[in-house]
């Protein structure tokens, strides 16, 4: 098979990026028209690609690099259950999981649509339990707080939603308070506990395989508080404070939640795309179950979106394949996400899982070593916090690096004149950030040349991504367009988005690693771990003798 | 006297009944189309004993008038008798006497909206008459006694010329007393809220002792009593029990909390509230610390569900919130009361872990609890030998600390009470 860096769409849009080498941002944008061309909306998102360093002929050499590809032939192959999770015959079925009740879609000989709206149901039932004050701790008062013990997908995702749609909290809800908890050296267990009271704390715990370590240890430890402070026997604890989001409900009951608290998700919903399943509970349990479904909904609009709409004015393609553009043809490794409301100051971290676990790989589907470009490093934070830390290195640092500014357009539409004024403050620095990254000095009036180290060279390219408002409908939609963006690429760089194998060794060594700072005597591993292994097992001794 | 009485609740209704009685003649509006529903059907008359009997008979010999449409209003006293919430339908109202052009109106105000409300609504008067504030202390069960011989009652008035008229009004009432208390309308107010407000607090501290006598091994009925016969303290709402309900005093309470805290962010009697609202689940969860909350599917009676005995009434009862987490657990609950089957079945509609039976001992057949939230006098003294045979489990859950405790043990019963 001809890798794709072979082909001949690859190679046209090498040529065509050569050409285009001379061309500053500044030059491209004198066009009048360019908003017009370069800019595609669909229902309440605005996608402004006019600051990319694209012309017509780009979008076209891009859009025929994805036919080349069967880019449609894989979203077919997406939606219809088919296993494009390759290298563990599995299906990709995030999207089943927001299609609304009544829909089909067989997987297995099983109704995936109907298993998924019973799942949805049990959460709700329990949601709804909490929700009245009628879910009962060990002394039977009714449950107050609720901890998700959960780490990766099992955290990320329903975090940043939480506070992302915290003003959207209904009244019968705001009585719950919410914690997340996710490192497994304890550190943030330890800091919430002594905040709580036991006897009206639920724990979620939230792990697909119900085996992850860092997870399972904090488990143990929150079910050893409870343990303390109830003097209760543990059957008791084990069915009045815990509940399990997982795909594994043996390993779950082993754990000890009983089957009734056990809420199920299937090995067909990767981590990273889960928050719309059962691992979503602490969503619901924030905004209530209503706008909960009305995230799904957003989200599932945004899949027929992705299905239906021609490439040409389709968000998530033309989002995929203006970054493998960046990437590929303009050489641009790294790539900042800058959203301009504090509300989803969580979505870059979101964001680093989603395209980096997905994306960053260097072997094809066929198992060959690739020697192109994949996912390039994402980071980001609220953008008007960013321009206090990390914009000197876009402005003048060495690297060029692809933005992607997101921001909802209207705010604080009941929230009185100085919330609204700031909102407007947010978006002149957003407005101002991408187009001097985009213009450089050329802004500036002739009188204002500057010094060189005044200087700003400009011709960063970014994406505008506007919402008209941020809500749970729009969120559902912005985090579905991502995911789709970030199979579009996969499908251009013939990779498998779906799999981890890359976190899987890790895990392993670290248990071995585990038996030996237990016995750290005459460890044979490589040089610099023996010697740290030394290090740590001196400084306990030390402090032993101390005491 | 003429006199147009406003409000449909029960210090409107028992004003109307007192009012005839003694030889007014009365009108009252019951505002928003009232008049429509019989007075059979109105549960606020017939939860009071002795009052739709009162009512029926004013209207008998004519004295007392529902008003439909537009009937004459052309009268002087007028009588406010609103429900806190229902300021706006008192200024409306006199508002509509403007145009009446009759001096020396008298206007009684007995709502309680808020600390200087008959001021406000003296100022929308004007110099058409005066505005008297008289603090509506019924106790639900025994209102037409309290309002017919009244141990004092308290004038809020602004204005020496409103007094003659008062008095003459309020004179069929008040023979039997020294004297009516005068003062400011809005110390009146204020006077109103501070004594429901002082009682829900000595409530709220019982039941705060009667907890930790629970955790102490101590019997709280012993210390009531220590406590009661210092002079300084006094035996009255001194009785722990599983939270205080009721329309007027519930309501009355947290308007006055609410006007507490917009002064501060946070106030004794808030405290109280939030803390009541727990202590009304007390008996649930009494129950479910004695079987480890493994209660599904077993059968609970519950003796009275009124919020006190003497009425039918479930306004903010503790038997609600029993019954409400009794229900979401699974456990199949059989419930007696002398009279709030009724207002129960509306509340309910068709819930089928739910059975209202018409004798105590048969709510306790195959029971695994006996919980007693209202302590109805014919619950007092149960035929012990029965009841222990009827139920499956011989525990005994007292709300109201009627029971014997060694007594009980005698019977062969598991007794928990409140703080002891």
């Amino acid at each position: 098979m001809v890798a794709v860096d072979s082909t001949k769409a690859w190679t046209e849009l090498q040529q065509h990026a050569a050409q285009l080498t001379g061309s500053h941002l500044k030059d491209l944008l004198n066009d009048a028209q360019r908003f017009d061309r370069f800019s595609f909306s669909y229902d309440k998102y605005l996608l402004d690609l006019s600051k990319q360093r694209i012309n017509d002929e780009t979008l076209k050499k891009l859009i025929g690099l994805a036919d080349q590809q069967d880019l449609k032939g894989w979203i077919e192959r997406l939606f219809s259950a088919e296993k494009v999770n390759d290298s563990e015959q599995r299906a990709a079925l995030h999207m089943a999981l927001r299609q609304p009740a009544g829909g089909l879609l067989l997987h297995e000989g099983l109704d995936v649509v109907a298993n998924v709206q019973d799942s949805l149901q049990k959460m709700q039932a329990l949601v709804e339990q909490i929700q009245r004050a009628q879910w009962r701790g060990y002394d039977g008062r009714p449950i107050r707080s609720i901890v998700n013990i959960g780490v990766g997908g099992s955290s990320l995702g329903p975090l940043m939603v939480c506070e992302a749609l915290e003003q959207y909290a209904p009244d019968e809800m705001r009585h719950l308070d919410l914690y997340f908890v996710s490192s497994m050296d304890g550190s943030e267990l330890e800091k919430v506990l002594p905040s709580l009271d036991p006897a009206t704390t639920l724990f979620i715990v939230a792990s697909k395989t119900f085996t992850t370590v860092d997870t399972l240890a904090n488990a143990n430890t929150a079910r050893e508080w409870l343990l303390a402070a109830s003097k209760q026997p543990i059957e008791l604890i084990n069915q009045h404070h815990f509940v399990a989001a997982t795909a594994s409900p043996e390993a779950a009951l082993r754990w000890g939640v009983p089957e009734d608290h056990q809420l199920l998700l299937w090995d067909w919903v990767g981590g990273r795309y889960s928050l719309w399943s059962v691992i979503g509970m602490p969503i619901a349990l924030k905004i209530g179950m209503a706008q909960f479904r009305e995230m799904l909904h957003g989200a599932h609009k945004m899949d027929e979106h992705f299905r239906l709409t021609p490439f040409e004015n389709n968000l998530p393609v033309l989002l995929g394949l203006i970054g493998v553009w960046n990437i590929n043809f303009l050489d641009i490794h790294a790539h900042a996400i800058l959203p301009y409301d504090g509300r989803l100051a969580q979505f870059p971290a979101y964001l680093e899982q989603l395209e980096m676990e997905s994306n960053g790989k260097s072997v094809n589907r066929s198992g060959q070593r690739i020697d192109y470009r994949t996912c390039p490093v994402l980071w980001g934070q609220v953008g008007s916090n960013a321009q206090h830390a990390f914009y000197q290195l876009l402005h003048q640092g060495t690297e060029p690096v692809m933005c992607d500014f997101i921001s909802p357009a209207v705010r604080y539409g009941d929230d009185g004149e100085e919330l609204q004024e700031q909102h407007q403050l947010s978006l002149a620095n957003c407005l101002a950030q991408s187009r001097l990254l985009a213009l450089g000095d050329s802004m500036l009036t002739k009188d204002e040349v500057p010094s060189s180290y005044k200087h700003y060279d400009g011709n960063q390219p970014s994406t505008t991504l506007m919402l008209q408002t941020l809500d749970p409908e729009s969120l559902g939609g912005l985090i579905a367009l991502y995911e789709h963006k970030v199979f579009v690429q996969s499908v251009i760089w013939e990779i498998n988005p779906f799999d981890q194998w890359g976190v899987e060794q890790g895990k392993k060594v670290a248990t071995s690693l585990l038996e030996k700072l237990a016995q750290p005597e005459g460890s044979d591993l490589d040089a610099s771990t023996n010697g740290l292994l030394d290090y740590i097992q001196n400084q306990v001794q030390g402090m032993k003798h101390e005491n | 006297m003429r006199i147009n009485i406003y409000g449909s609740g029960l210090s409107a209704w028992v004003a109307a009944a007192c009012l005839a009685k003694v030889g007014n003649d009365v009108v009252i509006d019951e505002m928003a189309g009232g008049w429509q529903q019989s007075l059979e059907e109105i549960s606020i008359i017939a939860d009071e004993p002795g009052l739709l009997v009162q009512i029926q008979q004013q209207i008998t010999v004519g004295r007392l008038v529902r008003r439909q449409r537009e009937l004459d209003m052309a009268t002087d006293i007028h009588w406010l008798a609103l429900q806190p919430s229902d300021q706006k339908v008192a200024e409306r109202v006199v508002d509509s006497l403007k145009p009446l052009d009759i001096s020396g109106l008298l206007v009684v105000n007995q709502c309680n909206f808020a600390i200087g409300a008959t001021e406000a609504l003296q100022g929308k008067l004007g110099k058409l008459g005066d505005i008297v504030y008289v603090p509506d202390n019924l106790p639900e069960g025994a209102a037409l006694d309290s309002f017919l011989k009244p141990m004092r009652i308290i004038l809020g008035l602004d204005r020496h010329g409103a007094l003659i008229k008062t008095k003459a009004l309020f004179k069929p009432f008040s023979g039997n007393l020294d004297a009516l208390q005068l003062m400011s309308s809005r110390e009146a107010e204020f006077t109103k809220f501070a004594i429901t407000g002082m009682l829900a607090l000595r409530l709220g501290y019982i039941n705060e002792l009667a907890n930790l006598a629970d955790q102490q091994g101590v019997d709280i009925s012993v210390v009531q009593d220590g406590m009661g016969a210092d002079p300084r303290v006094g035996h009255h709402y001194l009785a722990p029990g599983c939270g205080f309900g009721g329309q007027n005093f519930a309501a009355y309470v947290s308007t006055f909390s609410g006007i507490l805290q917009q002064q501060r962010e946070r106030s004794l009697l808030k405290t109280v509230l939030d803390e009541n609202e727990l202590q009304k689940e007390l008996l649930f969860r009494k129950l479910w610390q004695y079987y480890q909350g493994d209660i599904k599917g077993k059968t609970v009676a519950i003796w009275g569900a009124s919020f006190k005995p003497g009425t039918a009434s479930i306004d903010h009862a503790p038997s609600i919130k029993i019954i409400d987490a009794l229900v979401s657990q699974g456990v199949n609950v059989k419930i007696h009361d002398p009279e709030a089957v009724a207002n129960l079945q509306l509340h309910y509609g068709h819930e089928s872990l739910i059975q209202y039976m018409d004798e105590p001992l048969l709510a306790t057949e195959g029971a695994d609890a006996l919980l007693l939230v209202t302590e109805w006098s014919e619950y007092w003294s149960p035929d012990y030998v029965k009841l222990r045979g009827m139920m499956r489990a011989p525990l005994i859950i007292d709300g109201r600390n009627i029971f014997d405790k060694d007594m009980l043990e005698q019977y062969g019963f598991e007794y928990i009470g409140v703080g002891r």
